[in-house]
Formats: structure tokens, C-alpha cells, sequence
């Protein structure tokens, strides 16, 4: 039934309002996403794309209770505050397109996200895309057709050309998740691999990983149990090197970040690892042959 | 972004951190030295630790010390960094040295707070040495500390009395300043016990979070004010760090303009990987407006090293007609001659293409060396060529 969103899920739009918000909203009902409601405060009444505005989560959610996933569209000072409102309104999946939201915010939405069961996705991600049913960001739909690989990048334009890649060579994607290029994330490779595990839509995943932050290792455990192969790219090996961290982070972060220390890592925990973009469908194909004799569908 | 010592102090003393009496001098504010009872320390102004080291943390007695040594301090390199500015600094007789920071776990997701009883060096070499000498203790995001947890996470120094609530209260007032200004980091090494039983901040590192600035007018108040660190820069990456795109020079001679910052990363790998070399690293990501997109290219195309110019764009947010828009004007205003190799699909492709025809059309001439590939060419076919063009322009 592919992960997060699917053909049923019913989204809201926060900050529908906005130029942006307002244009991926058509573009998204042009996909088929099922939209219910958009919310923003002090604008309730308008509609949008005939979509209905409301001033509060709250109210939308009274109105359209079978609503699970909202995105959040809102400016950076805003975000927050959008996103404490979606989880104290009961939605269980939200998508933060905002990028650059303080760091203090972010730490506190994912504290209270835990506390509440709630899946946060980003800051600054593209998106979610279950090709052919639904797509709640501002994903490309030309980046993406049906099939049975599962994506999750920390990078946007990686995680369209990674899809180009697999559709060019024949796969497709199950669902393709963007986890944002912020530098505290709510969900992390871990969270969705785990999701992509449970798929019966998915036979193999592809992670996209990039220098700095520590997401790439801490997944890496949790490669080793999966029964599904993971392919993953990892880019920043000719990267120059990168500011230096204060003392009190490199201390607690010890080596992790550097692109080889993630390679080792994923790599010793029977991650398949691609060098190129265009390495990967092949990768795919050979690991869902030898690991799971899986004919695999063509579209 | 990170602070100079001078500016951290500032900070410390509005949120009443006791550091030594000092005045910021450079070359314009020397006579500013009358002031001064000596003897004092002088303390080149730079980002970097290591300052003690380099020299650059110096002990005088006279005026006319203190002015010969602050002249020839002011203009030096470290790591990169010129020293503009020197704080002066009433000389501390010091009898311990401790540690305090603030920052964030990120394999915690919290907020973290560390002291140690050994200060004066750095806390890796503490933590591998003497790791009992260290107390980590974590919050929860925006949890606030009490007067009480201060007192007990202070005991660690083995204070008592009269100094060990001191000691408290910089902890507290330490930690109110990482959550109140939204820092990524805060900390004290040395926090310094003198001789005569008081305590000061010897050194301010602080690192505040660039993207929460905004709900801060404070630090203006202050005098810090969002700003680019430019250290040893190419002029290249002056022009582009002071227009805030994120450019690094490389030494190849493939220009790249990538979209964003994910890709940016991807392509120095991928051409590497084809065995060719690229002139830059650049994010040139979101919505660039046309005056950004104008540097962004001149950047790559009055760079003499730069043979050709690898360019993709796949529209998310930034939508490709945009992007073509801003293409286009700059080829009109330039008519650059360097071979550009290009890639776009994404949101509103059709339209960006069109932009492209339309103009090929009334301008051919301006397209002879440009290739602009479509969504069924892949991204490394155009990263190949570009490589071809490069070399058979390097052979001639």
C-alpha cells in the first residue's frame, strides 16, 4: 500500500494561502492528492484552488476529520508554531517544506512529536510522492513513475534524479521520501527504512545520504536486520573540507560525518553502496535477484 | 555563526557572566590604551582556537609594549582569519581553571550541558584523559534550568560556599543565554578561579543559530549583526560569500552550477568519478533571484580556468521557466562564448523550454556552444560531455 501517503490519504495544505503554497496546491490536486482543507490564520473563509481556508487546524479538522497528513508551507518564524498546531490538532504525518527553522524549534517539535506518536518529515524536504496516488510537496511528477523501490534522501534534486535513474532503466518508485536538508530533522533514515521494511508494496529500498550530520550512521544498525536490500549512495567524497566544529560538538559527535565514515558504516552493515547515480537500477536489480529470487516488475 | 571572543563577552556581561575589565582596540582606536592600568593581556581577535599557541595571546607591561604588539598583531593571518581587532584585558592572577558549555547533542536531540573541573585545555583531551572530570547533564528543548540544578551540576567543581553560588550563577546564566538567544554553542574555557577567590570568564565561544536571528533585535543592540566569516578567500569566493551564495574554488575546469546543494555535492563527486575535474563547488539552489543567477554565472564564466560549464536544474520549488527566464537575460547581456552543457526537467519544464526556442530562434548565434538536455537525457550523459568538451578545449 506504499508508506505515509497512498490513493485514500486526506492532507491539508498549512499556509495554503502563500504564492508557492498556493501553486503546489494545484499541482497536487492536478496529481490526484486528495486535499480537504487549507489553513491559514486570519484568512479563513477564502478558497484556494476551491479548496476551503480555515483560520485554525482545529476547526479543519472538525470539519474534515478523516484528514492524517498535513504539509506545512509557512515562513521559517511561523513553522513551529504550524507544526505544534497540527500535532496538538491530532494529524499523524506532517510534512515541513519550510526550510531554515531555527534549531532550538525544531529540537522541541521533535520532542513533542515523540511524546504524541506523530511522524514529523523535514524541514526543508521536497516531499512525499507515492507515485500514481498521491504526492503531498512540491516533488516533480515527472521525476517519478509507479513501481516497487523505496526512496529516501536528504537531498531534493537528489531524490528526483535518483527516481529519473530507476525509471529510465525500467523500476519505479513505491514511495519516495524526501527527509530534508535541515540540520535537525524530524524523521530520520531510520524511521522510514523501518516503514519501507513493513511494505508489502516494496521489495528494496535506495537511501541517499550526504557529509555532515550523523543520520547516515545511525541507520546503518538497523540496515543489518532489514530482510530488504538497501542501495545507498552517499555523495561529498571530493567534497572540500567543511567548517570545523566547535569543541562540545565535536566531542559528541566524534567522527561521524565525513562521507568515507558513513560509506564503513553503511557498508558494515550490509548496505550495497553505489557510486554513481546511474550505478544504482543495476545495483537494484542485482540485489533483489540474488537476496530474494523476486521477479522484478517492469513496468 | 560564530563570534569573536570580544562580541561573546558582550553577551556574557549582558547576561551578567563576570569576564575581565577590557576595551576592543584597532588601528583607528590606539590612544584608547591611555585608559589602561598595566600590565594587561592582549588577545588577537579570531574565530579559531590554538591563539595561545600562535602567539597571539600576549602578556605586556608598558603602553608602549602593548602598542608595538597590538601593531603587529593587527593584519596577521591565523588559519586563514586576519586579525582586525585586539581585546586588551586586565591581567587575571589565576589559581584553577574549570569548563562550561552549553550545546546540542545531535545524536540526542538535546540540548546538553557540560562542565568539567579540569579547564585551560581542550575537552576531547579532558574527556580522553580524565573522563571523571566531566558532568554532561541534558535538558529537554526549551526546558530552563533552576537555581537549584545549577547549584548541583556546580558542586562538580568542588566550589563551596560563597563561590560555589557564584559558580551556580554563571551556570544559570550561561545556560539562560543558550536558550535565550538561540545559541548552538556556548562556552567558557577557562572559567578562571583567581587567586583572590573570584571567578571570570576568560574566553567566550559562542555560536548562534544564523536562522533564528531574526527574533533577536537584541543582538543588534549589542553590535552583531548577521555577516559572512570571510577568512583566506579567492576573490571569487568574496564576490559570491558576499552575496550569499555558497561558492568554493577548486582547481579544474569545469564550471558547476548545479541547482542545489544536494547536487552540488553529487556532481564535484560524479565528474571526478568520469575523470574529469571541476573549477567549483556552488548551491545555487532555491529560487535564485536574476540579479544572484547573474553572479552565479559570471562566477563560472569569467573564471579563466573554467574550459566549459556543466549546468542542471530540476524544478521542485524553483520552477524551470524561472530558471530559463534568468538563463536567457544573462546569455542576452553577456553573450558568454564558453561551452555550456545543461540539463532541465521538472515543474513547469514545457514552459522553460519554450523560453529557450523562443529565444534560439531570434538569437542562434548565442546558442553555438549551449546544449540544454531534456528529462530522457540521464544527468551523467551531460556531466560526460562536459568532461569531452573540456578536454578537446584543454588539447585544443
Amino acid at each position: 500500500m506504499a508508506i505515509i501517503i497512498d490513493e485514500n490519504t486526506k492532507t491539508i495544505v498549512q499556509g495554503i494561502t502563500g504564492a508557492n503554497a498556493a501553486l503546489h496546491t494545484k499541482f497536487m490536486l492536478e496529481y490526484g492528492t486528495k486535499i480537504v482543507g487549507g489553513v491559514t490564520p486570519g484568512k479563513g473563509g477564502q478558497t484556494i484552488e476551491d479548496i476551503m481556508v480555515y483560520d485554525t487546524m482545529g476547526e479543519c479538522l472538525r470539519e474534515h476529520p478523516d484528514a492524517t497528513v498535513s504539509s506545512v508551507w509557512v515562513p521559517a518564524r511561523f513553522a513551529q508554531d504550524a507544526i505544534l498546531e497540527a500535532i496538538d490538532a491530532g494529524i499523524k504525518t506532517v510534512v515541513v517544506i519550510t526550510e531554515r527553522i531555527p534549531i532550538h524549534d525544531m529540537l522541541y517539535v521533535r520532542h513533542n512529536a515523540k511524546k504524541k506518536g506523530v511522524m514529523v518529515i523535514g524541514g526543508n524536504t521536497p516531499g512525499v510522492i507515492s507515485p500514481g496516488k498521491s504526492l503531498v510537496g512540491m516533488l516533480p511528477k515527472i521525476a517519478f513513475q509507479r513501481g516497487r523501490i523505496g526512496t529516501v534522501a536528504r537531498s531534493g534534486a537528489i531524490t528526483y534524479y535518483i527516481a529519473n535513474s530507476l525509471n529510465l532503466a525500467g523500476l519505479g518508485e513505491s514511495t519516495s521520501v524526501g527527509l530534508g536538508g535541515d540540520p535537525i530533522l524530524g524523521a530520520n533514515f531510520e524511521d522510514i527504512l523501518k516503514l519501507f521494511e513493513e511494505d508489502n508494496e516494496t521489495d528494496a529500498v535506495v537511501m541517499a545520504g550526504e557529509i555532515g550530520g550523523v543520520y547516515e550512521e545511525l541507520a546503518a544498525p538497523y540496515i543489518k536486520q532489514m530482510t530488504k536490500p538497501v542501495i545507498a549512495y552517499i555523495t561529498g567524497k571530493a567534497a572540500p573540507q567543511g567548517k570545523r566544529l566547535g569543541h562540545a560538538g565535536a566531542i559528541i559527535e566524534g567522527n561521524m560525518g565525513t562521507a568515507m565514515g558513513k560509506i564503513e558504516a553503511l557498508k558494515s552493515n550490509a548496505a550495497i553502496i553505489a557510486e554513481t547515480l546511474s550505478e544504482i537500477p543495476e545495483l537494484v536489480k542485482k540485489a533483489l535477484k540474488d537476496k530474494i529470487g523476486l521477479k522484478i516488475t517492469i513496468k | 555563526m560564530r563570534l569573536y571572543e570580544y562580541e561573546g563577552k558582550a553577551l556574557f556581561r549582558r547576561y551578567k557572566i563576570p569576564v575581565p575589565d577590557g576595551v576592543v582596540i584597532d588601528h583607528h582606536t590606539l590612544n584608547e590604551l591611555d585608559k589602561v592600568i598595566y600590565p594587561v593581556v592582549i588577545k588577537g581577535q579570531v574565530f579559531l582556537g590554538g591563539r595561545g599557541k600562535a602567539g597571539l595571546v600576549q602578556l605586556v607591561q608598558t603602553r608602549r609594549e602593548a602598542e608595538e604588539k597590538i601593531k603587529n598583531l593587527i593584519g596577521r593571518k591565523h588559519c586563514g582569519f586576519i586579525i582586525e581587532k585586539v581585546l586588551v584585558e586586565k591581567m587575571i592572577d589565576i589559581a584553577d581553571e574549570y569548563y562550561i558549555s552549553a550545546a546540542i547533542d545531535r545524536l540526542e536531540h538535546k540540548p546538553l550541558l557540560m562542565i568539567s573541573r579540569k579547564g585551560g585545555v581542550e575537552i576531547e583531551e579532558v574527556d580522553r584523559a580524565d573522563p571523571q572530570a566531566i558532568l554532561k547533564c541534558y535538558f529537554n528543548p526549551n526546558e530552563t534550568i533552576t537555581e537549584f540544578q545549577a547549584r548541583k551540576i556546580a558542586t562538580k567543581f568542588g566550589l563551596k560556599a560563597q563561590l560555589l553560588t557564584e559558580a551556580a550563577t554563571i551556570i544559570f546564566n550561561l545556560y539562560k543565554l543558550y536558550l535565550g538567544l538561540d545559541c548552538k554553542l556556548v562556552e567558557i574555557n577557562p572559567l578562571v578561579k583567581t587567586k583572590d577567590e573570584r571567578l571570570f570568564a576568560i574566553d567566550a565561544k559562542v555560536d548562534l543559530d544564523e536562522d533564528a536571528m531574526f527574533r533577536h533585535p537584541e543582538l543588534k543592540d549589542a553590535g552583531i549583526v548577521a555577516r559572512h566569516e570571510i577568512g583566506e578567500l579567492t576573490e571569487r569566493e568574496k564576490i559570491a560569500k558576499s552575496a550569499g551564495i555558497p561558492y568554493v574554488d577548486l582547481d579544474g575546469d569545469i564550471g558547476v552550477f548545479p541547482g542545489g546543494a544536494g547536487f552540488g555535492i553529487a556532481a564535484i563527486d560524479l565528474i571526478k568519478h568520469y575523470g574529469g575535474r571541476p573549477a567549483n563547488f556552488m548551491d545555487s539552489g532555491g529560487a535564485p533571484t536574476l540579479g544572484k543567477l547573474r553572479i552565479m554565472l559570471s562566477l563560472l564564466v569569467d573564471n579563466p580556468n573554467v574550459k566549459a560549464i556543466f549546468g542542471a536544474r530540476f524544478g521542485g520549488i524553483s520552477r524551470c521557466d524561472d530558471w530559463a527566464k534568468a538563463v536567457v537575460q544573462y546569455l542576452l547581456e553577456n553573450k558568454p562564448t564558453k561551452p555550456m552543457i545543461m540539463r532541465m526537467a521538472g515543474n513547469m519544464e514545457v514552459e522553460g523550454r519554450k523560453i529557450f526556442e523562443q529565444t534560439k530562434m531570434a538569437h542562434p548565434e548565442l546558442f553555438k556552444n549551449i546544449k540544454i538536455y531534456a528529462y530522457d537525457t540521464p544527468i551523467e550523459e551531460v556531466i560526460k560531455e562536459t568532461i569531452r568538451v573540456a578536454r578537446e578545449i584543454a588539447i585544443g
